[in-house]
């Protein structure tokens, strides 16, 4: 029965905030998946889940419409350049209505599980499940979102889709003061700031998941260009069909 | 560093002194018409809220039936006024809990566990004018700008305190943590006082009556005592109802909405005929979702409360399922006899006769047991437990 | 934000965070039988599966292939009358229903539709079908069912059921109606059918 498994994970993220440091994964490439450099793919990007907003000294989230938007414009920008390089193109979905709007919904929750089961059972290396621990010897990373994305809207005219999810909050100038003088007196670490991502690209075709990369501590200011494309660039980090780090 | 902890409180505690005079419904203030947010936080928790509606908009749990929802639009209508209502959305989620919520773009929740909950329009008008007060007064925002200022002022004097670490300082963080808390948790209240206040405002400019206010809140303290009854708590537990987990006391806050509707408000119509006739579709969906929450003593009241203007067979049929639900002997006996009534009332209702024949069944009586099946499959040959039934009756698969 | 992307970054957030000793999830080997739940209940599996450490009740434990989230096996061995299918969360203010010694086979179904429901406070759960089987060579009930959870994502479940010396046995299997569901569905009937007692 599937109603405990709420509770499990509770008890897991306390486990795993307690526990010693080791090693961590933090992307994954299906095997045998490869697309090399200028094959001309067409890439999907589904409505990416963006929040940008600042940290209050006290700790609270504030979210802010204006750099909210602003890294919005820029991640997509840097996408579409960094593509481009590696001689891909990049479609925005269509904004979907009605049913089909449901459709992309209930497609997004799963590949939030799907990421989520990534993340709990293979990447966290205390945590695998035995059969996962064999795929990750074997370098074999088999997930899916099933065939059905092929009828997303837009999935007809391309050959990947991208899901992008990416939220900052900023250290306040009481925050960071804080955080100095908190350091400086009594030694207390107080962390200023938070700045998670992560991207995740399916074959539109079979719905396999071809490539995930999720990051809890990334760079670059996504408020600027520069920054988004710093962000970016770490986003897409081990993009299959090219270095992008170098190729800069 | 006392003198500072109090200093500090003073200042927050001072935005809160104005709300507590209100003795009189607030008269809701000419409308101000379309709002934008201003701010930076204001205008980002709205793009916060506009992404989530577009994610509620295509939930699977969105109950999508024009005529419903078009109907509790119009009683959001007819509490607050048409100029007033033009800026909410509404949007009805199939959550069997009472509650309704609205966020600062003007989305509007309403769980269909309060459908089942109120009785007649102005009720609802009482909760959604209670929502859109909050609404109105913006008052998430002010919470959150309430809580950024509190809790930064615990994060610096935190600072100070492990700065200078003896038991005084600590005590006197202690003090201010509390005082601060405190504040919060009144703060909270104080909006709730004033929501409370303005739903009966609108209710008291409507043609409703506003007496519906204290009337509902009444309902709902006998329901949670009902349900504490049942699993043999000695008290209600009223922090489990999401609606009420921040109010003010309760027979304090049922005794203040009395006092604030007009008099001569008390002989309006209340809608109820309306209002059954808008909910009597759903009417079955929703017992169903409440009996199976296996909260006995609340779906009991809310069967009888809901039979106070006679019984009709989908309610014997709800009563029935309760009690075999539950499955004690005496249970059992019981149940048989409300299946019976509701029969009575309506010799087509299928699950009644399976639920008559599974009761009679378990309480000894296989001759009638198996004619009460024998009468569901006749008259649902396509049940999806059709097959299974008919294994119950002797001879039985065929209907 | 929805709850899911909540969680979700609550979850990369961890990756920032030290991690965890050796988990307790095991290995349930293809071909090898193995008693679940603590009771006599036995079953061959055809394909490898693990078996999540933890489990929802006294007499219940479950299995998955790709995370709970994702498909869900859980096994109930033996409830006994009086008891609830998982543990309560609040014996007194949160009750779960009970299987009872008078509880008929048709009742199943509704003694776990009640269980969600009232664990998860949903409404949105349907039972789709119900049928008579064969399980561990009784008469048993066979019902298949869908719900939406917290997570707005859509599951199909499917379970088998009998009643053997006043004590219930079950199977369920949910997952993901999107993919998921029909991917392991034929794992799932193949291993309920070498169930043994």
């Amino acid at each position: 029965m599937g109603i405990v498994r709420r509770t499990a994970l509770a008890v897991g993220v306390v486990l795993f905030a307690a526990a010693p440091a080791a090693a961590q994964e933090r992307s994954a490439t299906r095997s045998g998946f490869e697309l090399p450099a200028h094959s001309g793919k067409r890439i999907l990007v589904f409505r990416p889940s963006v929040s940008v907003g600042a940290q209050s000294t006290g700790g609270m989230f504030e979210p802010n419409g204006d750099w909210t938007e602003k890294a919005k414009r820029n991640i997509q920008l840097s996408l579409e350049r960094l593509q481009g390089r590696l001689g891909n193109s990049v479609v925005v979905a269509p904004e979907a209505y009605g049913e089909d709007a449901q459709r992309v919904q209930e497609h997004m929750a799963l590949f939030a599980a799907v990421s989520q089961a990534v993340i709990e059972y293979q990447f966290f290396k205390g945590n695998r499940l035995p059969t996962k621990k064999r795929d990750n010897k074997n370098q074999v990373f088999d997930w899916s979102l099933g065939a059905g994305v092929a009828t997303l809207p837009g999935a007809q005219d391309a050959d990947y889709g991208l899901f992008v999810y990416n939220r900052d909050a900023y250290g306040s100038t009481g925050r960071k003061i804080l955080q100095v003088l908190a350091l400086l007196g009594p030694g207390i670490a107080v962390k200023s700031g938070e700045h998670a991502g992560y991207a995740g690209l399916v074959d539109l075709r079979t719905g396999d998941l071809l490539w995930l990369n999720a990051d809890g501590a990334m760079g670059g200011d996504v408020r600027d260009e520069e920054g988004s494309e710093k962000r970016v660039r770490q986003l897409l980090e081990d993009f299959p069909g090219g270095d992008i780090k170098q190729d800069s | 560093m006392r003198q500072a902890a109090r200093l500090l409180a003073g200042a927050l505690l001072a935005p809160s002194a104005a709300l507590a005079a209100a003795q009189k419904a607030a008269v809701p203030p000419p409308y101000a018409g379309v709002y934008q947010p201003q701010g930076v936080d204001e205008i980002g928790w709205w793009r916060e809220d506009d992404e989530s509606e577009r994610v509620l908009a295509a939930s699977s749990l969105v109950i999508r039936d024009e005529a419903l929802t078009g109907y509790i639009r119009g009683v959001l209508c007819a509490t607050v006024g048409a100029d007033r209502c033009h800026s909410v959305r509404v949007y009805v989620l199939r959550e069997p809990t009472f509650n309704a919520t609205m966020s600062p773009n003007g989305t509007m929740r309403v769980f269909s566990g309060l459908l089942l909950r109120v009785r007649n329009e102005a009720e609802l008008g009482a909760v959604l004018g209670h929502e859109f007060g909050h609404f109105e007064r913006r008052h998430s925002l002010n919470l959150f700008r309430t809580r950024r200022t509190g809790t930064d002022v615990l994060a610096w004097t935190g600072l100070l305190v492990s700065m200078a670490p003896s038991y005084r300082a600590a005590r006197a963080y202690r003090d201010l943590q509390w005082s601060i808390y405190g504040h919060l948790f009144r703060y909270g209240r104080d909006q709730e006082r004033e929501a409370d206040s303005l739903g009966v405002g609108y209710l008291n400019q409507s043609s409703l009556p506003p007496q519906a206010a204290a009337a509902m809140w009444q309902n709902l303290m006998d329901e949670a005592a009902a349900s504490a009854r049942a699993r043999g708590l000695r008290k209600p537990n009223f922090k489990a109802i999401a609606f009420t987990a921040s109010h003010p006391p309760l027979a304090e806050r049922a005794d203040t909405l009395a006092g604030l509707a007009r008099i001569d408000g008390e002989g309006r119509d209340n809608g109820s005929a309306r209002y059954h006739a808008a909910l009597a579709p759903w009417l079955p969906l929703l017992l169903d979702d409440q009996i199976k929450l296996n909260d006995f003593g609340a779906s009991d009241y809310l069967i009888q409360n809901l039979a106070r203007d006679g019984w009709s067979a989908d309610l014997w049929l709800a009563r029935g399922e309760l009690y075999r639900a539950r499955g004690n002997p005496r249970d059992v006996e019981h149940a048989a006899a409300f299946y019976a009534n509701a029969i009575a009332l309506n010799d087509a209702l299928a699950p009644a006769h399976r639920g008559l024949g599974l009761a009679l069944l378990k309480s000894g009586k296989p001759g009638d047991g198996h004619a009460a099946l024998r009468r569901y499959l006749q008259l649902s040959p396509d049940a999806p437990d059709a097959k299974l039934i008919g294994m119950l009756v002797p001879g039985g698969n065929a209907p | 934000m929805t709850r899911i992307w909540a969680a979700l970054l609550a979850l990369v957030a961890m990756l920032a965070l030290p991690v965890a000793p050796a988990s307790g999830h095991k290995l349930r080997a293809k071909g090898e039988a193995v008693t679940v739940a603590d009771s006599g209940l036995t079953v061959t599996p055809g394909r490898d599966w693990n078996r999540v450490s933890g489990k929802p009740g006294k007499n219940a434990e479950t299995w998955t292939l790709d995370g709970g989230q994702l498909n869900d096996l859980t096994f109930f061995g033996g409830i006994e009358p009086g008891k609830p299918l998982v543990k309560e969360r609040h014996k007194k203010k949160d009750p779960l229903p009970k299987f009872g010694k008078a509880t008929l086979l048709v009742e199943l179904p509704e003694l776990l539709e009640g269980t969600y429901r009232a664990y998860k406070k949903i409404g949105a759960f349907q039972t789709l079908s119900t049928a008579p089987t064969k399980f561990l060579g009784q008469d048993g009930v066979a019902f298949t069912y869908e719900y939406t959870d917290e997570d707005q994502i859509t599951r199909k479940g499917e379970a088998v059921a009998a009643i053997v010396g006043g004590k219930l046995y079950m199977v369920s299997f949910d997952a993901p109606r999107l993919h998921y569901f029909d991917r392991a569905i034929g794992d799932v009937r193949a291993l309920v059918a070498t169930a043994r007692l």
